[in-house]
């Protein structure tokens, strides 16, 4: 294998900790936790570590590790790692082990195979953001699904079996229909170089064929088609969302902070590596239908959000708005709304995250996640109210706190390449304010309502294991807040290079927004 | 006829003769310690490992000699490798079905020694089947094969299902046989030749006009074609798999939906892709309904089953559609079609062997139902047996790493390699994905009983024997590594479906 080993570390690290994990003694959960909490930390310095190193320019994957694995395809193990991969491996590598610590008390079943699943998890996660062939991502990307399955499918709530199973399928429809156009993308390539399978499944040969005009036409609408179906669903888009309801209302607290901070991420990611990069030109021949979706999926999810009775329910309709700012952002081919997208998809991983942990918070209390029933949090429960403010007006967008940059980023560019869809989005940055303030009102201000009068003592403020799962999280919104260049910086690179790839092809149906 | 016997023919024949005489000893092993079940296993392996032996020192003798191949009777048998290949699969599938079977039969006092004998005398037929080149010699085969089947089906002598499984199966094998028999018999009238090779050199004469084609011909043609779908349970020639699979004991269940599943398609290999090949434009089109029936109906009705068996049984229907996936990108002019349905072959022996030997190990009491509600909360009562169960129903799903996934990546690929000519195939390789993610909800259904759901009852987890767990380590180590690492298997199967054009 050639490479410095680092994004293989980061990648197999939790494996070596899943593994670990099964070596601990089943009758104390306690070593389970620790040592899976262990080996999440060090990952995470690790990708810390790789973040110090990294260098950002146009168009270069850095920490290049390689080696040839099934040479009769020219299908390799290859990793690395650009300014978008390496912002979404911290993400993931930041949320697993403060997913792991929130999971400490309220799982308390089983609690070896669940830290397993969680380690697991993370490997497909990583994997799936820093692989450079086609191949291997699609193992990572499918890899994910299991231990996630699991995970909703044994810990999760009343409904866990329903959710469980249709999150599954839905994800595998798109996913299998997905590998159909990935065996076909690397077939013409390998057809258009007399027969030979070296490099068909490598991503940059792929992109430098793609960007010479190989897979236009009908081929490259049909096999874009086919990625962002996959992609679309994993976000999720309008229609295709109805997964997530469920998923995150039966997952466990620590399941829905990673579904809605990371697994989320895998579907924008896609577009931006693979479906934009490998078909430019499709790409622009669909983004009308994507725009309009993604405008419809804004509206839709916080109209919804606005009626929901159940707290958890919110938080997950909110991300359904929020995740359509991401898919705006990306298909206006725009610099700044590109940028955008990026910073959404990382502020909504911190906050939605964030506020899926409150949500665990106040329901490990009270076994109820009914808003109608909370009332006069604020004086009850101080520290808590505080901390939820601060994530609902992070994520209301309220400026100097992160939400705020990405969507602000997006809409500027948006509004530069079609203003109409910028103003639809912007008007509904008012029921996104309107849904969570509504909430945060009704749960902090008032009366201590009848229902938590009743728990008398059990109604307590945050522990401290608690404050330190939020902690960092805030802190990370009021820094990316205040300065985004830390983020930007990084993925400076990766932007201009996607940019550049997709305005190769020329703008076509875009003029219709004008 | 020069039917005298040289040395290297005897090398060629070694491993069927081997087979042979291991079966007996087994027989002759059991009249001399009448049921002494450790003398008979021992006589197996040992006999299992000799045959394994002698096919790779047969395959030694056909990569020496001219074009890779050895011929031996003037032509009727031949070693390749794509023999090796298949033989040495039918071999692994007899020697698992043999490490899986002694728990199960040993608790219901059935004798373990008959058992292997029969096993092994399909095994032999099987091997025939994979080396004949001569029509009769095929048809020798395929009965010596399914003979076996029909006995290991009603194994369970006093048990109803069994018998009326084993009916089922022997009256409608009996009747396919006749067809594809009948099917041949044209084949011969009007070539005038059984070699396969003068077969296909006589419909190439057709094809390219120099000879008079004959409607008969087609006739023949049908016949060949319902008789094999027959013996591969395509829709809608399926309709004795459930009852057949259901009834059977289970270790014989997990035998019969593997070993003469990939027997049949060594059939159709022989036949469709040795002798028929010229006219592959005209069978083509059958070969791929065939397909897309086969995989949909099988996956739908799969779906609404509650009976583990049973589910597998249709679901076994389902994967004959994949590998029909292959073959007609094969037909289509592709070459990996044929070596995708060979990995396939070897990847689905492996998992789905591993499935039913999971099941029989938790039928091993008496009077344990194969209902879903069997498996409610498993992974309490048997771990490591529930998490075995997960990885072969992740890997017949097709979910990577596993053999199944490559399985699956290899067909689809062969078939969206040959849509760039026959579109057809991209419809099918579509179709084949769009019925993988419905397939995904009757396996995982079995895992949400396993991990999801608590036990209606509480039953004592029984003991399972040091060959059960060594099976399964083999089908375990198999399903990983076909899936992490194919290499190890690709070189073998490209030169396995490249002999089969070697004349």
């Amino acid at each position: 294998m050639t490479g410095s080993g680092l994004v293989t570390l980061v990648t197999f690290l939790p494996l070596v900790g899943a593994i670990a994990v099964a070596f601990t003694s089943g009758a104390k959960a306690n070593q389970a936790r620790y040592v899976a909490l262990g080996f999440a930390l060090v990952t995470w310095v690790v990708s810390l570590a790789m973040l110090t190193q990294f260098v950002s320019s146009p168009g270069s994957t850095q920490f290049i590790d390689q080696a040839p694995w099934i040479p009769a395809f020219g299908i390799q193990y290859k990793v690395g790692a650009d300014g978008l991969s390496m912002v979404l491996v911290v993400l993931t590598t930041t949320l697993s082990w403060i997913s792991i610590l929130a999971s400490f008390s309220p799982i308390q079943n089983r609690v070896k195979e669940y830290m397993i699943s969680f380690l697991v998890l993370e490997v497909g996660m990583t994997g799936v953001f820093v692989a450079q062939d086609l191949f291997l991502f699609y193992i990572f990307w499918e890899i994910v699904l299991v231990p996630m399955y699991l995970i909703i499918g044994i810990w999760g709530g009343k409904n866990r079996i329903y959710a469980t199973i249709k999150f599954v399928l839905y994800t595998l429809v798109g996913s299998l229909l997905m590998l159909v156009a990935i065996l076909a993308t690397a077939f013409l390539y390998q057809s258009g170089h007399n027969g030979s399978w070296a490099n068909a499944f490598d991503l940059a040969s792929l992109v430098a064929w793609a960007q010479q005009g190989h897979y236009s036409g009908t081929f490259g609408v049909l096999a874009f088609g086919a990625f962002a179906l996959a992609f679309a669903i994993k976000v999720p888009m309008f229609p295709f969302h109805t997964w997530l309801p469920d998923a995150h209302v039966e997952a466990p607290t620590a399941g829905s902070v990673i579904l809605a901070g990371v697994l989320l991420k895998l579907g924008g990611y896609g577009f931006i590596r693979f479906a934009i990069p490998l078909f430019p030109e499709a790409a622009h021949t669909w983004a009308p239908l994507i725009i309009v979706l993604s405008l419809i999926g804004i509206i839709y999810g916080a109209i919804v959000a606005l009626v929901q009775p159940d707290l958890k329910k919110l938080v997950a309709y909110s991300s359904v708005s929020h995740m359509g700012f991401v898919t705006l952002g990306i298909f206006t081919f725009q610099q700044q709304a590109l940028q955008g997208a990026i910073l959404q998809m990382v502020n909504h991983g911190l906050i939605t995250g964030a506020l899926f942990l409150l949500v665990g918070v106040i329901y490990e209390r009270t076994h109820d996640r009914t808003i109608a029933k909370m009332g006069g949090l604020g004086a009850a429960v101080p520290v808590y109210s505080a901390a939820l403010g601060f994530f609902v007006f992070a994520s209301v967008g309220l400026p100097g706190l992160s939400g705020f940059v990405g969507e602000f980023l997006t809409l500027l560019g948006t509004f530069a390449a079609m203003p109409i869809a910028a103003v639809v989005a912007t008007f509904v940055m008012i029921l996104a304010a309107g849904y969570l303030l509504w909430m945060f009102q009704r749960l902090a201000f008032g009366e201590l309502s009848e229902f938590l009068k009743g728990l008398g003592g059990h109604l307590t403020d945050m522990k401290p294991i608690e404050a330190m799962t939020l902690v960092p999280l805030g802190a990370l919104v009021l820094v990316f807040g205040l300065y985004p260049g830390l983020i930007l910086n990084v993925i400076s690179g990766s932007v201009e290079t996607t940019i550049r790839y997709a305005q190769q092809a020329a703008p076509i149906a875009l003029g219709l927004w004008r | 006829m020069n039917l005298s016997v040289s040395p290297t023919d005897a090398v060629a024949m070694a491993p069927f003769i081997a087979a042979v005489l291991v079966a007996a000893a087994v027989i002759l092993v059991d009249f001399v310690w009448p049921g002494r079940k450790t003398a008979a296993l021992f006589t197996t392996f040992a006999g299992l490992a000799i045959v394994a032996a002698l096919i790779v020192l047969a395959d030694q003798g056909a990569r020496n000699s001219q074009n890779g191949v050895t011929t031996v009777f003037d032509g009727s048998y031949r070693v390749d490798s794509l023999t090796t290949f298949l033989d040495l699969l039918f071999v692994s599938i007899a020697g698992l079905t043999a490490a899986f079977a002694p728990d199960y039969l040993g608790e219901r006092r059935l004798p373990v020694a008959e058992f292997n004998a029969t096993l092994l005398f399909a095994m032999t037929g099987a091997m025939l089947l994979a080396g004949s080149a001569d029509l009769i010699v095929l048809f020798l085969g395929l009965e010596l094969m399914v003979l076996p089947g029909y006995l290991l089906a009603g194994f369970h002598k006093n048990d109803g299902f069994s018998t009326e499984g084993a009916i089922k199966y022997f009256l409608l094998g009996s009747f396919s046989s006749a067809i594809f028999l009948f099917g041949l018999a044209f084949v011969f009238g009007l070539t005038g030749t059984t070699r396969i090779d003068g077969v296909a050199s006589h419909l190439t004469a057709i094809v390219a006009g120099r000879a008079p084609f004959s409607p008969a011909l087609g006739m023949g043609l049908a016949f060949l074609t319902t008789g094999v779908a027959f013996k591969i349970a395509a829709v809608p020639f399926h309709y004795w798999t459930p009852d057949a699979y259901q009834g059977s004991p289970t270790p014989v269940t997990g035998y019969l939906s593997v070993g003469p599943k990939v027997g049949a398609f060594a059939l159709i290999i022989r036949l469709f892709a040795g002798a028929l090949l010229p006219m592959a434009v005209q069978w083509n089109i059958v070969i791929i309904v065939l397909a897309a029936t086969t995989m949909t109906l099988g996956n739908l009705v799969a779906l609404t089953q509650d009976n583990v068996k049973r589910m597998l049984a249709y679901s076994s229907i389902a994967h004959t559609g994949y590998m029909l996936v292959g073959f007609a990108a094969f037909a289509a002019g592709q070459a990996q079609g044929l070596e995708g349905l060979l990995y396939y072959g070897a990847a689905y022996s492996f998992m789905n062997l591993g499935a039913f030997a999971v099941i029989a190990s938790i039928q091993r009491r008496t009077g344990i139902t194969s209902n879903l509600s069997t498996f409610a909360g498993l992974v309490r009562r048997e771990p490591a047996l529930a998490w075995l169960m997960t990885l072969f129903l992740l890997s017949l799903t097709g979910i990577p790493p596993t053999a199944g996934f490559f399985g699956k990546f290899y067909v689809i690929l062969a078939a969206v390699q040959a849509g760039s000519t026959n579109p057809w195939l991209t419809g099918l390789a579509v179709l084949a994905m769009l019925n993988a993610a419905a397939a995904a909800f009757y396996y995982l259904r079995v895992v949400v009983y396993m991990f999801m759901r608590d036990p209606t009852e509480e039953v004592a987890a029984t003991g399972h024997g040091r060959l059960v767990w060594a099976g399964l380590t083999v089908s375990t180590v198999m399903t990983i590594t076909l899936g992490l690492f194919p290499g190890v298997l690709l070189g073998l199967v490209s030169t396995a479906a490249a002999a089969v054009h070697i004349n």
